[in-house]
Formats: C-alpha cells, structure tokens, sequence
C-alpha cells in the first residue's frame, strides 16, 4: 500500500532474543496518525501500570509517521516512547536528523523492545533485516565514537545510529538517546531506559524509500508548499536568519531569561550568549535536518580561549538558558563544550544544565562544599568548573551522583534545605522561560503530559513575546487547551516545532500521503483524542491534581529587576487557571478524563482499563 | 565547458531535499540511496557537506571504460547518460570515474549517474539555499 507508512512494526524481546516482523495496526494507525498519538495507543496496550520504568518490564519503542522520509518539508523526525523513568509519566521525545527517514528507508514504520539483554547489545537493521548484535566494544563509548565503531562494524558508512552514551548506561535520569551526533530525544531518561536494557543503540541502513499514492503529484505539492509555506512564511523568518538563539534576546528584553539558578529573569551577560554571539564569533555553517528548507541549525566552533576546537549544533536557545544564563556563564564557547559534553555522554543538555545550575546554587549557599564538588570551586560562572560537570554526572562522581536522578531526586538526596529551592513539575526540570514573567507557562509547565515542558503548550508567545498580559491569569487555560490539540497533531505526523503549519494544511499532507479524507475538524479531533489518551496513561499511573504542581519559589521569591521586579506566581492564580484548564477539557477535578470525556474523544476502548473509572 | 550542474557546496546546508526530489521524479519513491546527487554530511571534522554528482567533464573516462557502450551521448541535452537497458552493472564506470560521479543503484543492477532531468534539473529548483546551478 502507498500510503506513507511502510506498514511494519518491528517487535524485538531481548530477554528471549526474539525478533519478529508485523503489520501495523491499521486502524489504530488511521485514528492515532503516527507518532505520539500511535506510540501512545501502542504503550497504553502493551504496557502495565505501576511498572518500574527500569526495569525489563519497561517497553521502549521508537516511532516514525507516514510523512517522516518524504519530500514534505520539516518531518524528518522520530520519536521514543516509553515509561520515564524521571517523572514516571508518559514519555514522548523527539529527534530530527537522519534518524527517522532512514529506519523507514529499512522497512520499519516503529520498533517495540521489551525485556532486558543479558550483556550489552545493539539493534541492526538493514533493508527490513534485524538483528540483535554484540555491543561489547561500544559499552562505555561515547555517542560519537559509537556511531563510528557501528558504521566500521557493519561496513555502511550511511547507517543512522540512535544510542546511549555513558550516562544512560549509568542510568542517569536525564540521559537522552542521540542520533546524528548532535539530535538528541533529550528529555524524560530515555536513555537511561535504553541502558537498563543492556541496549547501547538501535542502527538502520535502508534503501527502500517510502511510497506515496501519486507521486507526481506529492512531487508538485511537496515543492509549492516548501516554497510559499515554510521559506517564504514569514513566522519562521526568525529560524532562517538565526535559529532558536534569537530568543534570548527576547526573554532578556521581557525579563524571563533564567539566571543564576531562577534568582533573576535579567543576565547581565546575555550580549555574550545571545544569536549576535554565534554569529560573530563561533558560526561555522548552517545546518539543516532530512528535508527542511529552514536549516535552522548553526555548525558551532570555539575559535579561541580555553575551550578552542570545541563544536557543536547550535547551541540551541534551552541550552543556552539553561546552561548558559542560568549558570551565570558569559561564554558562548563555554556553552559550546558543555553541549558538546553532554551531547557525546548522552546528556540532555536542559536537564544537565538545570542541575548544574542548582549544584551551582547550593555551593553558594554552602549547602554543597568542594567535598561534595571533588574540589571545584562550583560558583556561578566559573566557566572551567561549568565544563567539567556533564562527564562528573555522567560518571556518576562526588555530586554527579546525585545529579544524575535530576535535580527533584537530588535534592532529596542533599536534603539541608534543597527540597525547596528546585525548579521542576513531575520531576522535569523547567525550561527557560520563567512564569513568573510569563504566568501560563506555570500552567504549561504543570500539565504536560511528560513534565515540565515548553513544546506542548506554549502561552508565552502569546503575552511576553506578543501583545498579552503576562501576568493575567485569564485565558492563559483556553491557549494551554488549544496548543495542546494542536501539538498533539503536529507530534503525532511527526511535524517539526519550527514549522508554524496550519491544520489545513496539516490535512492537505495527510490526504496527499495516505490518499484518506482530512479536514481541521478531523485532525482536532485525533488532537483531543491523543492529549486524553496521554492524560489517562499518566492517571492510570496515579497521577493526579497534586502533581500538576507550582514549585515554590514561583510563588513566593519575586523577581527582582526589569519588567518582572517584584512579580511573582500567586498561588490562587495558579489554582485557577488550572481549575479553568480541567474544565475545559471536560476532566474531573484531580484532572482525570471522565468515562464520557474518553467516549466523545473515541477512545471508549480504553474506559475498561482505568481504575480510576471504576 | 562542462554542462553538468554547478554547485556553492559552502552553501549547502545538508537537507537532501534535492535527494529525495531526485529519487521522487527517476524511481517513483523517496528513496535518497537512488538519488543521482549524493550529499554526504561529515561532522564532527571537517564540519561540511560533501556533494557528489556528474560533472558532464570533457574527458568522461566513464564512456570509454563502459564494455558495452551504455553510456551514450544525447544530442539534444548535449550530456553523456546511462542506458539502463544496454548496462550491466559492472562497475566499470565507478571505478573510472575521478570525481565519484556515478555510482551502482542499491539494488546493484544498473549505474546511476544525473541526466539533468531531461533539461530541467529537479534539484535545481527545490534547493532552498540557491547551492545548486544548472
């Protein structure tokens, strides 16, 4: 069928070393798309709740869309889905790269892994061919030399190989999986998942393609669209001329850009990490993934000073906030070798650069001391202490050991005090745009389905990058509805972020691809059927309005300059929005979708399976 | 002169759009392993893109390595292209050319090399970067 999709899932059991080929499930495929919607159905079903998401019984699955390896522009992604093992909700997180269309190109729409391999191994396939292989000499590499070793190994100089690096093998919760180098599905511990597997990587070579109804057709359309949607659209103006550096200065002239462990929304060295910084000083070349006209992506090489030679993609706008401001660090080549770090230990870059931040945090308070550091003097800024963190977290050393389980987990651990100075929602630590210029990120942040997240819902550019009240409670429910049908679509084709892709247009690409009828109305409805679904995986877990939190300091610690001096999250505020948000979505008041809300989102197969309903 | 295409490869950024053109208007499928243009990205060193395609160059080594005369002149684009009927995947051509210009087609039962789509070269006009000249 030339539909997009290549019609197989691969399922691997490593415990059995068992591997088989099957169809994908058609019609959860035409009422899911791909992606987080499909991956989603697929880990509802095929996963118990109150697993350890470390251990064997965990499932791990990679997904693609009927879209991902086609012409259509800004779709070249994948994703991991599993149980994270950092907030124990749903985990959806994505890659673009090469990844994504060259496991279509071998012959597989997704990939299930259960079980746990008895020694380290990884996943090859070639051309619909898999194959459980030794990974004896990739344990212990990093990303980059595992790619290299996977590519000598199987003599194909193209394969695509997704891994973990040393940190997921130590388990550390923030590790992520990373392709292409510099890609990562950063978020959640996902590869952390992968190292309790005993699974360094899953590598793909294929020559297959992907087939469309009318090709002649979906030719025309792929190059209209490219051209008057994605390069001439003036919304992605930003992400041609600069990529997601370019926010910086935003979140600095609006007083939201993490500082010093949340202690001010103004850094006084935003000059010196902002888009102008890379351009000037460190871009090599722009760089693009699979099939996107924005290339939004900036080659990135320190040219002097004590971390010269270091490289990366980007750094990209988190990174830089939280790494960067939120570390005091006045350096983009500092920021460039603590990327370049954590992209080769398999770091996720927010996560590694929020705890490093908090490390920083309690040093000043003297609640950490250069006992607890192995020597460094780990104050704000110190640029040459800040680099040596990502391999002291993935090695799990002194203070990294701690900081490996993420910031909530950490503090625990420290205790003294600590338990009240973390950022975080679910475990997730936040990204860099602070509520507290900018109060429906409170909301956003509290009600994603993975955590603490800036891509399922995203009111702030609505009212501190727009024309909006930021500190307006009302409203900021009704945006956090609407971004959250939205991106449930886009994640589910599985569409780039940078793509400001209309649902028109999203169903244009859909009728074209799969040659089915799609309209706004069609596409909303898969929106709000993926978003329950991903609610009620996290309710079956146990989760309720509790955990859809404020952090404290949110609420009680008011900025102290620029448009944010004195402006705080107040906490009925907070309540209300979220109260409003529930309602919305037709939820019961712990946030739970009720068995009518499940009906009227076509998803009256799963009612029987949730406990709560009961 | 040569009559192949020309390319800014500083330009190029690594999309492979022109790949999946390539493939989507010579097999039918998006299939960048058929592509008559190769983009390679090397990173972390030397942090480039390298471009592979036929140079149309004066010397075409490849016509006369061909055993079986495969590749033959169109007079109307004035360009040397591959007879897929008349090629019997030897290799030859591969092997003779000095800019990595043509290459077997995955399924090794032909050689691949740009025929400049018949005059209007595909690739051409999707690349977003302007990389691309014909």
């Amino acid at each position: 069928m030339a539909d997009g999709y290549t019609g197989k899932v691969l399922r691997v059991d490593l415990t059995s070393e068992k591997i088989a080929t099957e169809p994908i499930n058609r019609e959860w495929a035409k009422r899911f798309i791909g992606g987080k919607g499909l991956g989603a159905r697929y880990l509802f079903e095929e996963l118990k709740p109150g697993v350890d998401p470390l251990s064997s019984d965990n499932v791990l699955m990679i997904w693609t869309g009927p879209l991902v390896g086609t012409m259509v522009p800004l779709t070249s992604r994948y994703v991991v889905i599993t149980k994270s093992p950092q907030t124990g909700t749903f985990l959806d997180s994505y890659a673009g790269g090469y990844f994504g269309p060259e496991l279509k190109y071998a012959g597989f729409d997704g990939v299930i892994i259960k079980g746990k391999a008895s020694k380290p191994v990884y996943l090859w396939i070639k051309d619909g061919k898999p194959e459980i292989r030794d990974a004896k000499n990739l344990w212990g590499k990093d990303n980059f030399k595992t790619e290299a070793l996977i590519r000598k190994e199987t003599g194909e100089s193209h394969a695509r190989v997704a891994s973990t690096g040393p940190a997921g093998e130590k388990l550390s919760l923030i590790a992520g999986v990373t392709s292409d180098l510099t890609r990562n599905a950063g978020r959640g511990g996902g590869g952390a998942v992968f190292g309790s597997k005993n699974l360094k990587a899953i590598a793909c070579r294929g020559t297959m393609g992907v087939e469309v109804p009318n090709i002649d057709e979906f030719v025309k359309m792929s190059k209209e669209m490219l051209l008057k949607d994605v390069v001439e659209n003036p919304d992605h103006a930003g992400s041609i001329t600069d990529g997601t550096p370019i926010i910086v200065d935003m979140s600095q002239n609006a007083a939201i850009l993490p500082t010093r462990d949340w202690s001010s929304g103004e850094f006084e060295g935003s000059a010196e990490i902002n888009s102008d910084a890379i351009k000037t000083r460190v871009l090599v070349r722009r760089k693009a993934c699979m099939g996107c006209g924005l290339a939004c992506g900036s080659w990135s090489k320190a040219r002097k000073g004590m971390f010269k030679g270091a490289s990366t993609e980007g750094p990209e706008y988190e990174t830089i906030g939280l790494s960067g401001s939120n570390c005091g660090i006045k350096s983009i080549e500092a920021i460039i070798k603590f990327a370049e770090e954590c992209d080769k230990l398999g770091l996720d870059t927010m996560s590694a650069g929020s705890v490093t931040a908090f490390a920083m945090d309690l040093y000043e308070r003297k609640i950490l001391t250069k006992k607890d550091t192995g020597g460094l003097d780990l104050k704000f800024g110190n640029e040459e202490a800040f680099a040596k963190m990502p391999a002291m977290i993935a090695s799990r050393e002194h203070i990294g050991d701690a900081l490996a389980d993420g910031s909530k987990r950490a503090a625990r651990k420290i205790g003294k005090g600590a338990e009240k100075l973390v950022i975080e929602s679910k475990g997730s630590e936040y990204p860099a745009y602070d509520p507290r210029g900018s109060i429906g990120m409170a909301l956003a942040y509290a009600t994603s389905d993975r955590g603490a997240d800036h891509n399922r819902a995203w009111p702030v550019a609505q009212d501190a990058y727009g024309s909006g009240d930021p500190w307006n409670p009302d409203g900021k429910a009704a945006i956090c509805v609407e971004d959250n049908t939205r991106t449930s679509v886009k994640w589910s084709f599985i569409f780039c972020d940078f793509y400001a892709v209309s649902f028109k247009n999203m169903a244009k690409y859909y009728t074209a691809v799969t040659g089915a009828p799609a309209d706004e109305e069609s596409l909303r409805s898969i929106g709000k059927r993926v978003w329950n679904l991903t609610r009620a995986f996290n309710a079956r877990e146990g989760f309720t309005r509790k955990d859809d939190n404020l952090p404290e300091r949110m609420e009680k610690e008011p900025l102290q300059s620029g448009k944010t001096k004195g402006k705080a999250v107040p906490r009925a505020d907070f309540e209300k929005m979220l109260s409003e948000y529930y309602k919305l979505w037709n939820w019961d008041d712990q946030g739970r979708p009720t068995k009518q809300t499940l009906q009227e989102a076509g998803l009256g197969d799963i009612v029987g399976k949730l406990p709560y309903l009961k | 002169m040569s009559k192949g295409l020309k390319a800014e490869k500083e330009k190029c950024t690594g999309c492979q759009l022109c790949m999946l053109v390539c493939s989507g208007t010579h097999v039918s499928k998006f299939n960048p392993s058929e592509s008559r243009i190769n983009v390679e990205d090397k990173f972390p060193e030397p942090g480039e893109f390298k471009l592979n395609y036929c140079l149309q160059c004066d010397e075409h080594p490849c016509v006369e390595s061909c055993p079986v005369e495969a590749i033959v002149f169109d007079e109307g684009l004035g360009i040397y292209v591959v007879d897929k009927e008349k090629c019997t995947a030897c290799g030859a051509c591969v092997e003779a050319c000095p800019y990595e210009g043509c290459w077997l087609d995955p399924s090794g039962t032909y050689s691949i090399k740009c025929d400049l789509c018949g005059g209007t070269p595909q690739c051409v006009e999707i690349c977003p970067k302007g990389v691309l000249k014909r």
